[in-house]
């Protein structure tokens, strides 16, 4: 909201000085004004200077078409000591006799131009005829400002209308402060604060004694709506334009000077905060309104030419027929004034705040009226002050009579007392403050004490206070006027035991493998949390029931109602796509291979039959009805392709990054083939990650339509994730003791086809060990060796000669030791041709030509 | 060497001994030295095959042959120790002659790296919990019932527009009839609602986490972080919130920067004001004389807070009658850029590696 400062120094009783921040020492100078302002709560954003300081009133003498340019007159222009030369083009010059504003040579204009001598056309001009919007105190723009005829030429014209010369602080208002969305608000928070007397908007010609109460002139239908309603008829109104220091005024406040019966309307508002609205009444049918709700479908075509539809929630202000306004939002069309009304019916009404709001946002149309009634107006002094002010200013600007008036009322809001312990106050905020200034406070803010029991007082808040309902709004208004600068840095004493809330263990799992992923060369990325549904879909399933943790079905997706922009349309469900266009990024900026990796939340709605696990405690309610969000710990790795087919040396990468993260909080995760092959990675270079029979992630190579769709063919992309609720829980290390005797070894080489993988192998082998138990006591075991500390041992996978195509030889070797002894070469060879034999007996089922090399 | 049969036993070992004496100084290396001893004293050595005259010299010569034997034999050793040692010390030399440049070596890998947000999270995490908070969060997706009602954000407010919300439509295959409406969380605050309906007062906590707003501008993203504090216990005023934030202030930013308070408005505080800091980034210990990053100001705006409105408490089942409390929360997102001097907020979300690989950290 903008506010005027020489608006403010007339209901402040005084002076301002609004000249440019030198004045820093002078506490009414606009700079601690604002600070005041932003000190008391209303942030100031900004500060704008406005003079004119060498604008005068020209008089015209003589008008003389220009020889040489049809639409230019020459004036000799008098400026009360001369007889100045200008050219004009204006086509609104006023005839001889006539005012205008005058800007002589070496004046500067306010977007600073400085006026010379020039020619135009062959003849001299001294200076410059000027409008309003040249000289920024008007939107009229069409043709030059002209000025009273009575104005003495040579007058400055800053020193003749007030408002010229200003400072305009602008300041955000919060939602709890509609008093402060009128200047009066704002000012009786200064005059509270710079120890002035407010002074009251004045009414010279208060509603006469003439005018008749007339009940017919308002009927009020819908009293829970529109607890009050004014209604003012008023007769012989002139519309024109309004006079230039209201002008002015509207302008400094972001206004647009419509007519002088608008204009009052808009002055008032921006003055007491109170919307109000004209209509003509002649335009009226039955000359009468009726408040009351619309008719679902009832359509009114609003002032600025909307066409709505009304809902049945919306109050409308009728005439004996249709809907003439949508209450407190826009006048229609209909009723509006304009050039030509002689008769008015003034409405000042105080609406329900939220339905105001409902209508306002169902059509979209937030206008200063709407944003004053959905933070409540006042329906009491405030209200009567305006709707006085409006008759007032109405008379003496268009000549307007008030004739009737009828002030029709419901169930008005009774603002409830509140009892306040002024000790409270320095209790609530740690600081001592006296009662005495407590009272000061709270009554130069207009809220009426009873402090007859001195640890009980009993305040009645202002009606324009709606946001004073509690002691601890006492306490905050206190607060605002006392300062906060003696605040003491102090803490309480804590009475009573706090206890320690239990971690989140998943939170703590996130963050563990979020520094496993960074240790292996990543770079952690953030990635928005929406997604676009196309890129959702991708990762879409039919299978039912789900076969691994990442599966879900299209309606699982979790939509925003309102998303921005269509690539942002549903939350995502993977973290694949947020890491692809981080990857499409980087290739497309630089051409460096590099390394990603994101821990996150992706969000999906249980299915209907999810086992999920059932939310206790008191929110157990609502938690039922969220969709899940489980963690994803992902890694991608980018390069630009070699050429040859690609080895799968990312995707092993990555494979390897997510084992190394999984092992730095302790957990091993096996390879093998996944559960379900995933459609989007490339179907023969795919790993699942698995502890246990538990999948808990996957890796592998993206699958190339993906990246052709992405026109990242000439890349190579490896991509993994793990699923953390998939995880078991973190394990406490149980210590084994450390081997102290020395084991041995033996090599094995196998020829396979290529589709058994080595994990198989690695199955094979220690299931086929685990099944050859002796019955010895200490016997020796596939154990680890000490380097690297694995029991077996994968050498080579070695493809080409001596092995024939579609086929690879393995070449392992297995560790062999006993816990408490050394081993014996012949029971080692004895185990290990057991071992090799019941693995082959198991490969041999997949691959009939499984043999020992 | 051959040994002449014809000559002397006295006369061969002189010979013997005058043959290693030559050979000695050919010796440069161990190998060779080992050699020559096998040479003149292994089992078939030339000195160690002269014991076998023994037998063929007159019993009165032994002792005399036997004493030269031991003489040949022990100046021998000697001269083997001697080259030995000498070569030991050939070798030391030469291995400290080397000289090798380590100022050239190759580059060391790249290190991964955490998110400027992740790091600026954590730490304000372990600030406050070395200052006796717990840390908890909640679910991105909220019901709106605890991001506004239960924080005092009455339903057709205008608070509600202080915020621009993501609502959530409810899935196709299970519409629920009466559901609670939902939202992407505007603020973690629902966390504290959560927190204070589970575990009642006292209770002392921050909220990091991500939020939401429909806001995409240079200075906004529709995703970003949030932490919040709160504190409910017996007499808690807003004089400990300003001792608290002094202190997050001090370990975060460093000691001795000033906190102040500017009076606004939160629908979840009562009273409810705004918080700056002395400018951490032209102090001098003293004063902050103003730069780029407060403005000229001398102060940096943090966030907001106040005293947590009774009817949030008594919505949140704790009688406010009883317990006060304070609440107080700011951008992570924000504090991250100020610390790091991230010139534009969408550095922080698009994944450039060369803007990620810069925030190496401990």
């Amino acid at each position: 909201m903008l506010l005027s400062c020489t608006w403010l120094s007339e209901l402040l009783g005084r002076p301002l000085d609004v000249s440019p921040p030198f004045r820093a020492d002078d506490p009414f100078s606009a700079v601690n004004i604002a600070a005041r302002l932003t000190n008391l709560g209303l942030e100031v954003e900004g500060i704008e200077y406005f003079e004119l300081p060498k604008i005068i009133v020209g008089r015209v003498d003589e008008v003389t078409p220009h020889p040489d340019a049809s639409k230019l007159n020459i004036v000799q222009l008098f400026d009360g000591a001369r007889t100045i030369q200008v050219v004009c083009g204006a086509s609104n010059l006023p005839p001889v006799g006539g005012k205008v504003a005058f800007a002589p040579v070496g004046a500067v204009l306010p977007d600073g131009l400085e006026l010379s001598e020039r020619e135009l056309r062959g003849v001299v001009s001294n200076g410059m005829i000027c409008s309003e919007t040249e000289l920024r105190i008007g939107s009229d723009g069409e043709g030059i400002l002209v000025l009273p005829r009575e104005w003495e030429p040579g007058a400055l014209l800053q020193d003749l209308v007030p408002g010229i010369r200003d400072a305009v602080i602008e300041i955000s208002v919060t939602p709890n402060r509609p008093d402060a969305l009128g200047h009066l608000g704002v000012a009786r928070d200064l005059a509270l604060a710079l120890g002035c007397e407010l002074t009251l908007p004045a009414v010279p010609v208060p509603v006469p004694d003439t005018a008749k109460a007339m009940p017919e002139l308002v009927t009020l239908e819908a009293g829970d709506r529109c607890p009050r309603y004014l209604g003012y008829a008023l007769e012989d109104c002139s519309v024109g334009a309004s006079p230039l220091w209201l002008r002015v005024r509207l302008h400094r406040v972001g206004l647009r000077a419509r007519n002088n019966v608008v204009d009052v309307t808009n002055l008032v508002l921006f003055e007491t905060g109170q919307p109000m609205h004209a209509f003509d009444r002649q335009r009226l049918d039955g000359e009468r309104v009726v408040v009351r709700t619309a008719t679902a479908g009832e359509p009114i075509t609003t002032l600025d030419g909307i066409k709505l539809e009304l809902s049945d929630d919306d109050l409308v202000i009728a005439d004996a027929k249709a809907p003439q306004a949508l209450a407190g939002v826009m006048g229609g069309e209909g009723s509006m004034v304009g050039e030509g009304t002689t008769r008015l019916l003034l409405e000042v009404a105080f609406f329900e705040p939220r339905a105001i709001r409902r209508s306002a946002r169902r059509y979209a149309l937030r206008t200063d009226s709407s944003h004053r009634f959905e933070r409540q107006v006042d329906f009491a002094g405030q209200l009567e002050l305006a709707a006085a002010r409006a008759v007032s200013l109405l008379h003496q600007i268009s000549g307007a009579r008030c004739v009737a008036y009828c002030d029709a009322q419901a169930k008005l809001p009774v603002p409830a007392p509140i009892t306040l312990d002024p000790d409270h106050v320095g209790r609530l905020l740690g600081m001592d403050i006296a009662a005495d200034e407590i009272a000061r406070i709270l009554q130069g803010l207009g809220v009426t004490l009873d402090q007859s029991n001195a640890q009980a007082w009993r305040c009645e808040p202002p009606s324009f206070r709606p946001d004073l309902g509690r002691n601890v709004d006492l306490i905050e208004e206190v607060m605002r006027h006392h300062g906060l600068d003696e605040l003491p840095a102090r803490h309480s004493s804590s009475p009573e035991e706090l206890m320690v809330l239990p971690e989140d263990p998943v939170r703590r799992l996130a963050d563990a493998l979020t520094d496993g992923l960074r240790a292996n060369d990543l770079h952690e990325h953030v990635s928005l949390a929406f997604t676009a549904e196309d890129q959702a879909m991708l990762f879409a399933s039919e299978a039912e029931p789900p076969r691994s943790p990442d599966d879900f079905q299209p309606t699982q997706l979790v939509r925003p109602v309102n998303p921005m922009r269509l690539q942002q349309g549903c939350m995502r469900p993977h973290l694949l796509p947020g890491l692809l266009d981080a990857v499409a990024y980087n290739l497309g900026r630089h051409t460096r291979a590099l390394g990603l990796f994101e821990v996150g939340r992706v969000y999906l709605w249980p299915l209907t039959s999810d086992q999920a696990a059932e939310p206790t405690g008191p929110t157990a309610e609502i938690d039922r009805c969220l969709p899940t969000e489980p963690y994803r710990a992902a890694a991608i790795r980018a390069q630009r392709a070699s050429g040859s087919a690609p080895a799968g040396e990312l995707a092993r990468a990555v494979t390897r990054d997510l084992s190394a993260a999984l092992a730095r909080v302790g957990l091993h995760a096996q390879l093998r083939a996944p559960a379900q092959p995933r459609t989007w990675l490339h179907p023969g270079v795919q790993v699942g990650l698995w502890i246990g029979d538990r999948q808990v992630g996957v890796a592998g190579e993206l699958h190339p339509d993906l990246l052709a769709a992405r026109d990242l063919s000439e890349h190579e992309l490896g991509y993994g994730e793990l699923w953390l609720e998939a995880l078991p829980p973190l394990p406490t290390v149980q210590f084994a003791d450390v081997a102290r005797f020395p084991g041995t070894t033996r090599d094995l080489s196998l020829d396979l086809d290529q589709r058994i993988s080595s994990a198989a192998v690695l199955a094979a082998l220690t299931s086929a060990a685990a099944d050859s138990g002796s019955s010895t006591d200490d016997p020796p075991r596939l154990a680890n060796a000490d380097e690297p500390r694995r029991p077996i041992e994968l050498i080579e996978d070695y493809r080409g000669a001596g092995v024939e195509a579609g086929r690879h030889a393995l070449l392992l070797r297995l560790n062999y030791r006993a816990g408490q002894r050394s081993v014996t070469d012949a029971e080692v060879q004895a185990l290990h041709d057991k071992v090799v034999a019941g693995a082959l007996e198991q490969l041999t089922r997949v691959d009939p030509a499984a043999r020992v090399r | 060497m051959a040994a002449d049969a014809t000559a002397s036993p006295q006369e061969q070992l002189d010979a013997a001994l005058l043959a290693f004496e030559s050979a000695l100084p050919q010796v440069s290396s161990e190998t060779q030295l080992y050699d020559l001893q096998v040479q003149f004293l292994g089992k078939n050595g030339a000195v160690t095959k002269l014991r076998s005259l023994m037998g063929k010299v007159p019993p009165a010569q032994r002792k005399e042959l036997g004493q030269a034997f031991n003489r040949v034999k022990q100046a021998i050793d000697e001269g083997l120790a001697g080259r030995k040692l000498a070569l030991a010390q050939a070798a030391r030399e030469l291995d400290l002659s080397r000289h090798v440049d380590l100022t050239f070596v190759p580059d060391p890998p790249r290190p991964g790296t955490l998110h400027p947000i992740t790091q600026t999270r954590r730490e304000l995490e372990q600030v406050f919990r070395r200052l006796g908070f717990d840390v908890v969060d909640g679910p991105h997706v909220e019901a709106e019932l605890y991001s506004f009602d239960k924080l005092n954000i009455q339903p057709d407010h205008p608070a509600r527009d202080m915020q621009d919300t993501f609502f959530i439509a409810r899935p196709e295959h299970d519409p629920r009839e009466g559901a609670p409406s939902l939202v992407l969380r505007p603020h973690t605050s629902p966390v504290q609602a959560r927190t204070m309906l589970r575990y009642g007062a006292p209770v002392r906590i921050i909220a990091p986490g991500t939020t939401f707003r429909r806001d995409d501008d240079p200075t906004h993203s529709p995703m970003f972080h949030q932490i919040e504090g709160l504190y409910v216990d017996r007499n808690v005023t807003m004089a400990d919130l300003k001792a608290t934030l002094y202190r997050f202030v001090g370990a975060f930013f460093g000691e001795g920067l000033a906190v102040r308070f500017r009076p606004s408005y939160f629908p979840f505080v009562e009273p409810g004001a705004e918080f700056d800091m002395q400018c951490a980034f032209c102090f001098d210990g003293q004063v902050s004389h103003g730069c780029g990053l407060c403005k000229q100001s001398g102060w940096i705006e943090l966030g907001g807070s106040g005293m947590v409105h009774p009817a949030v408490l008594e919505q949140c089942g704790i009688d406010p009658t009883v317990y006060t409390g304070w609440a107080f929360g700011f951008g992570i997102d924000r504090m991250a850029m100020l610390r790091h001097g991230i010139s534009h907020l969408r550095h922080n979300f698009e994944g450039d590696l060369r803007v990620l690989e810069q925030f190496t950290s401990p």
